[in-house]
């Protein structure tokens, strides 16, 4: 059978990170430090105060708006500091709390659905669950929304968020069981009908994994193929069906949630448990194997790489995410958050500069591009100002999926460029 | 570990590794076989056409360069393709004075006066190859036959306009053509060589399938048309395909960069175009061969065809 795809994009050698049965689990650590605000949207509300002692699992920001997502204390210990401006990777801030281990790791009653209301939509705003993919927002605001548009199709999203990363594919063959009551949780809760779970060709381990236990979904294989995670490519892959522009996908009846935050929707309703841990790949351009581990939130990024044995990085780049998409970090100081979907290390003599030469108008942009754009033409452009161009070559159709420039032959940061013009217009618009 | 001092930079954080010079690496390679053909049959005078085109492409290209006070960027090897493409358009015979007057028109004209290699409106190459058939028309047909049992120096579709469709048959097999036996420009002849060559170029990324494909489909449609209708006076679309200039110009010249269109829909019209156009001119028009001209011609209509953009996912 022929495996599903969109046309265009990339067709990486990915880098096996070897779909391993086991996660490793990352030691607790000495100092862990959460954000109060670990998605898009709005921070919580501190709920503790400084010298507070708090053990697992006890509620550090209770969400005050749908916008916010509670978090919960991932080790036993005292707050010793309630920071006001801790910075995020996107060039942002928001408060955090400190922790320090008292080296018991104590866990604590778990508070989840004790406060009366037990339904499921509620526990999982409760457990603090984001859809944990790019740019997550709370999974309650986006399945309360799902709810309202009244959308027929579910789509599990078991594609790794690069190529690179193996998490999401090593998740599905170990925990498919846990996946599979997630899918009849979520089904009820959204009354859809169909359910499809979308994983690539070359993790057959979970396709198999998932197709024996999760008898109501289509499991759909897809082609490997960057940048496949995206979900409006999923769903030009399984469905056939593109998502008008403007629009979300719940408009045209669908939803994608990603398989990592099935399975913790099963956790949460199951066990009762908050979100308190991560599945993520570490892996590199010069990394010997890559590793698949389960980390607390709120483990400085310097913990998670030594534990993986990565002691040396030189002025490298440490990228959250993925090579292609993935965001560069300024600090290995910085917390594994829910945002976190993989940790990629560039060694310092695996940093690629852009020098951006001239455009030689080859068109290998036009061909990767997956949503059929005209790459050279936007970030030309944005370059030079002409943002009323760039807006009717459909600059707001860009997904930054980083494949133009990855293909350039004159190393043109397209994808800088074409940000940069997005970023511009949307300025000129608020000042207008 | 000690906090390491981290890059910070937007995405993607990694590069193929495709450059200007490897594309034009490929280039070479796959115009190779082509070439080699070209010395067999035309002898060693061949390669001091092919060493005079490729030494005064580069050498002018410096020189233009420093004058426009660019940087000198005779490295990424687009230059010497230039020349050695030139060259291929040439024949045997050609004149050393000719060559270096129309490098310099190649790369004046056709790249550097336009601020360099992406920016120029026409293939350089035809640019200078059109220049060199209006002022030196003599030394341009200047044939010279391959050895062996040969009935006329013409090339075939001089026989053809001249002679007529009954000495075709009379002085070339379709073998011969695809092995290069005509006298002709000297990277011409064999069509072989040349997909050989077009199909390295394919397979290795460097040009689409899209100019190519639609280019021959034009030839053989519109030639087609003809030879059904009367193939006693018109020749057959194979003639046309195996004869001149069609594989040159359909796999290395129309697929040049700058000056042909990137959208899938503007790269068959253009080729579709070319094809067509290139018979016209056979059939009906003063010159011999159409291809190259047709190429000409047609990169007028690029930044038009380039209206012509795909559906944008969701729109």
């Amino acid at each position: 059978m022929k495996s599903a795809t969109f046309p265009g994009g990339l067709g990486l050698p990915a880098v096996d990170a070897g779909v391993t049965q086991a996660f490793e689990s990352c030691p607790s650590s000495q100092k862990v430090i959460i954000p109060l605000k670990q998605h898009t949207g709005n921070p919580c509300d501190a709920a503790v105060k400084k010298g507070a002692e708090v053990k697992i699992g006890d509620l550090l920001g209770e969400n005050t708006d749908e916008d916010a997502a509670s978090v919960h204390a991932t080790i036993s210990g005292k707050v010793i500091e309630v920071i006001k401006k801790f910075p995020d990777m996107y060039g942002g801030y928001s408060p955090a709390i400190v922790i320090e281990s008292d080296g018991k790791n104590e866990t604590g009653e778990f508070s989840l659905g004790l406060s009366g209301s037990s339904d499921s939509l509620s526990l999982i705003q409760e457990a603090g669950i984001v859809d944990l993919d790019v740019e997550p927002i709370p999974l309650y605001k986006k399945l309360s929304f799902a709810k309202e548009k009244s959308v027929n199709t579910l789509i599990v999203n078991g594609v790794d968020v690069e190529l690179q990363l193996s998490s999401r594919a090593s998740l599905l063959s170990e925990y498919a069981q846990e996946v599979a009551s997630g899918i009849e949780i979520i089904k009820e809760i959204l009354g859809v009908a169909t359910v499809y779970i979308g994983i690539n060709e070359n993790a057959p381990k979970s396709v198999s994994a998932v197709t024996s236990v999760c008898s109501s979904a289509h499991v759909v294989a897809l082609k490997a193929k960057h940048p496949q995670n995206i979900k409006e490519l999923l769903i030009k892959a399984i469905l056939g069906k593109e998502v008008p522009s403007s629009k979300s996908p719940e408009e045209i009846g669908v939803t994608v949630i990603s398989a990592e935050t099935v399975f913790f929707v099963a956790r949460a309703i199951n066990e009762k448990k908050p979100l308190l841990e991560r599945f993520i790949t570490i892996t590199g351009s010069s990394i010997k194997s890559s590793r698949n581990v389960l980390v607390k939130i709120g483990t400085p990024i310097m913990d998670v790489l030594e534990y993986c044995g990565v002691s040396s990085i030189g002025t490298g780049k440490v990228i959250i995410g993925g090579p292609l998409m993935g965001i560069a970090i300024h600090s290995t100081n910085m917390p594994v958050t829910k945002e976190t979907t993989g940790v990629y290390i560039q060694q310092e003599g695996d940093v690629v500069e852009f020098s951006s030469g001239v455009c030689i108008k080859c068109g290998l942009c036009v061909q990767v591009c997956p949503m059929r754009l005209m790459p050279h033409l936007i970030s030309g452009f944005s370059e030079s100002g002409e943002y009323a161009m760039a807006e009717q070559t459909d600059i707001f159709s860009c997904i930054e999926c980083g494949c133009c420039a990855y293909v350039c032959p004159v190393l043109i940061p397209l994808v800088q460029w074409i940000k940069f013009g997005k970023s511009e217009i949307r300025a000129q618009r608020s000042s207008e | 570990m000690k906090t390491p001092e981290l890059v910070v930079s937007a995405i993607p954080h990694v590069h193929s590794g495709n450059s200007i010079q490897k594309i034009m690496t490929n280039i070479l390679i796959a115009l190779l076989p082509a070439i080699v053909i070209g010395v067999y049959f035309f002898g060693i005078d061949t390669i001091r056409v092919i060493v005079i085109a490729m030494a005064s492409a580069v050498a002018w290209e410096a020189i233009l360069q420093k004058i426009m006070a660019r940087r000198i960027v005779i490295n990424n090897l687009s230059g010497a393709v230039s020349g050695l493409i030139l060259a291929m358009l040439l024949p045997p015979t050609a004149p050393w004075w000719m060559i270096c007057t129309g490098t310099f028109v190649m790369i004046l004209l056709g790249k550097e006066i336009y601020g360099g290699l992406g920016n120029n409106p026409f293939n350089g190459v035809l640019i200078a190859w059109v220049v060199l058939q209006m002022s030196f028309p003599d030394c341009m047909i200047n044939w010279m036959a391959p050895p062996g049992e040969f009935f006329t120096e013409a090339p075939p579709l001089e026989v053809l306009k001249f002679e007529g469709l009954n000495s075709i048959s009379e002085y070339f097999t379709n073998g011969g053509l695809l092995m290069g036996q005509s006298s002709g420009f000297i990277g011409e002849v064999s069509t072989l060589m040349l997909f050989v060559g077009g199909a390295y170029l394919i397979a290795r990324k460097v040009i689409s399938w899209h100019i190519p494909v639609s280019f021959f489909a034009g030839i053989i449609l519109f030639s087609g048309i003809f030879w059904l209708v009367n193939p006693a006076e018109y020749a057959s679309p194979l003639f046309h395909l195996l004869a001149g200039g069609a594989f040159l110009a359909a796999f290395f010249l129309a697929t040049d960069m700058s000056s042909s269109p990137v959208t899938p829909a503007g790269m068959l019209i253009y080729g579709i175009l070319c094809g067509v156009l290139t018979v016209v001119i056979r059939l009906w028009g003063q010159w011999v061969d159409g291809a190259y001209y047709a190429v000409f011609l047609i990169s007028i209509l690029t930044p038009l065809l380039d209206k012509i953009k795909s559906k944008v996912y969701g729109r």
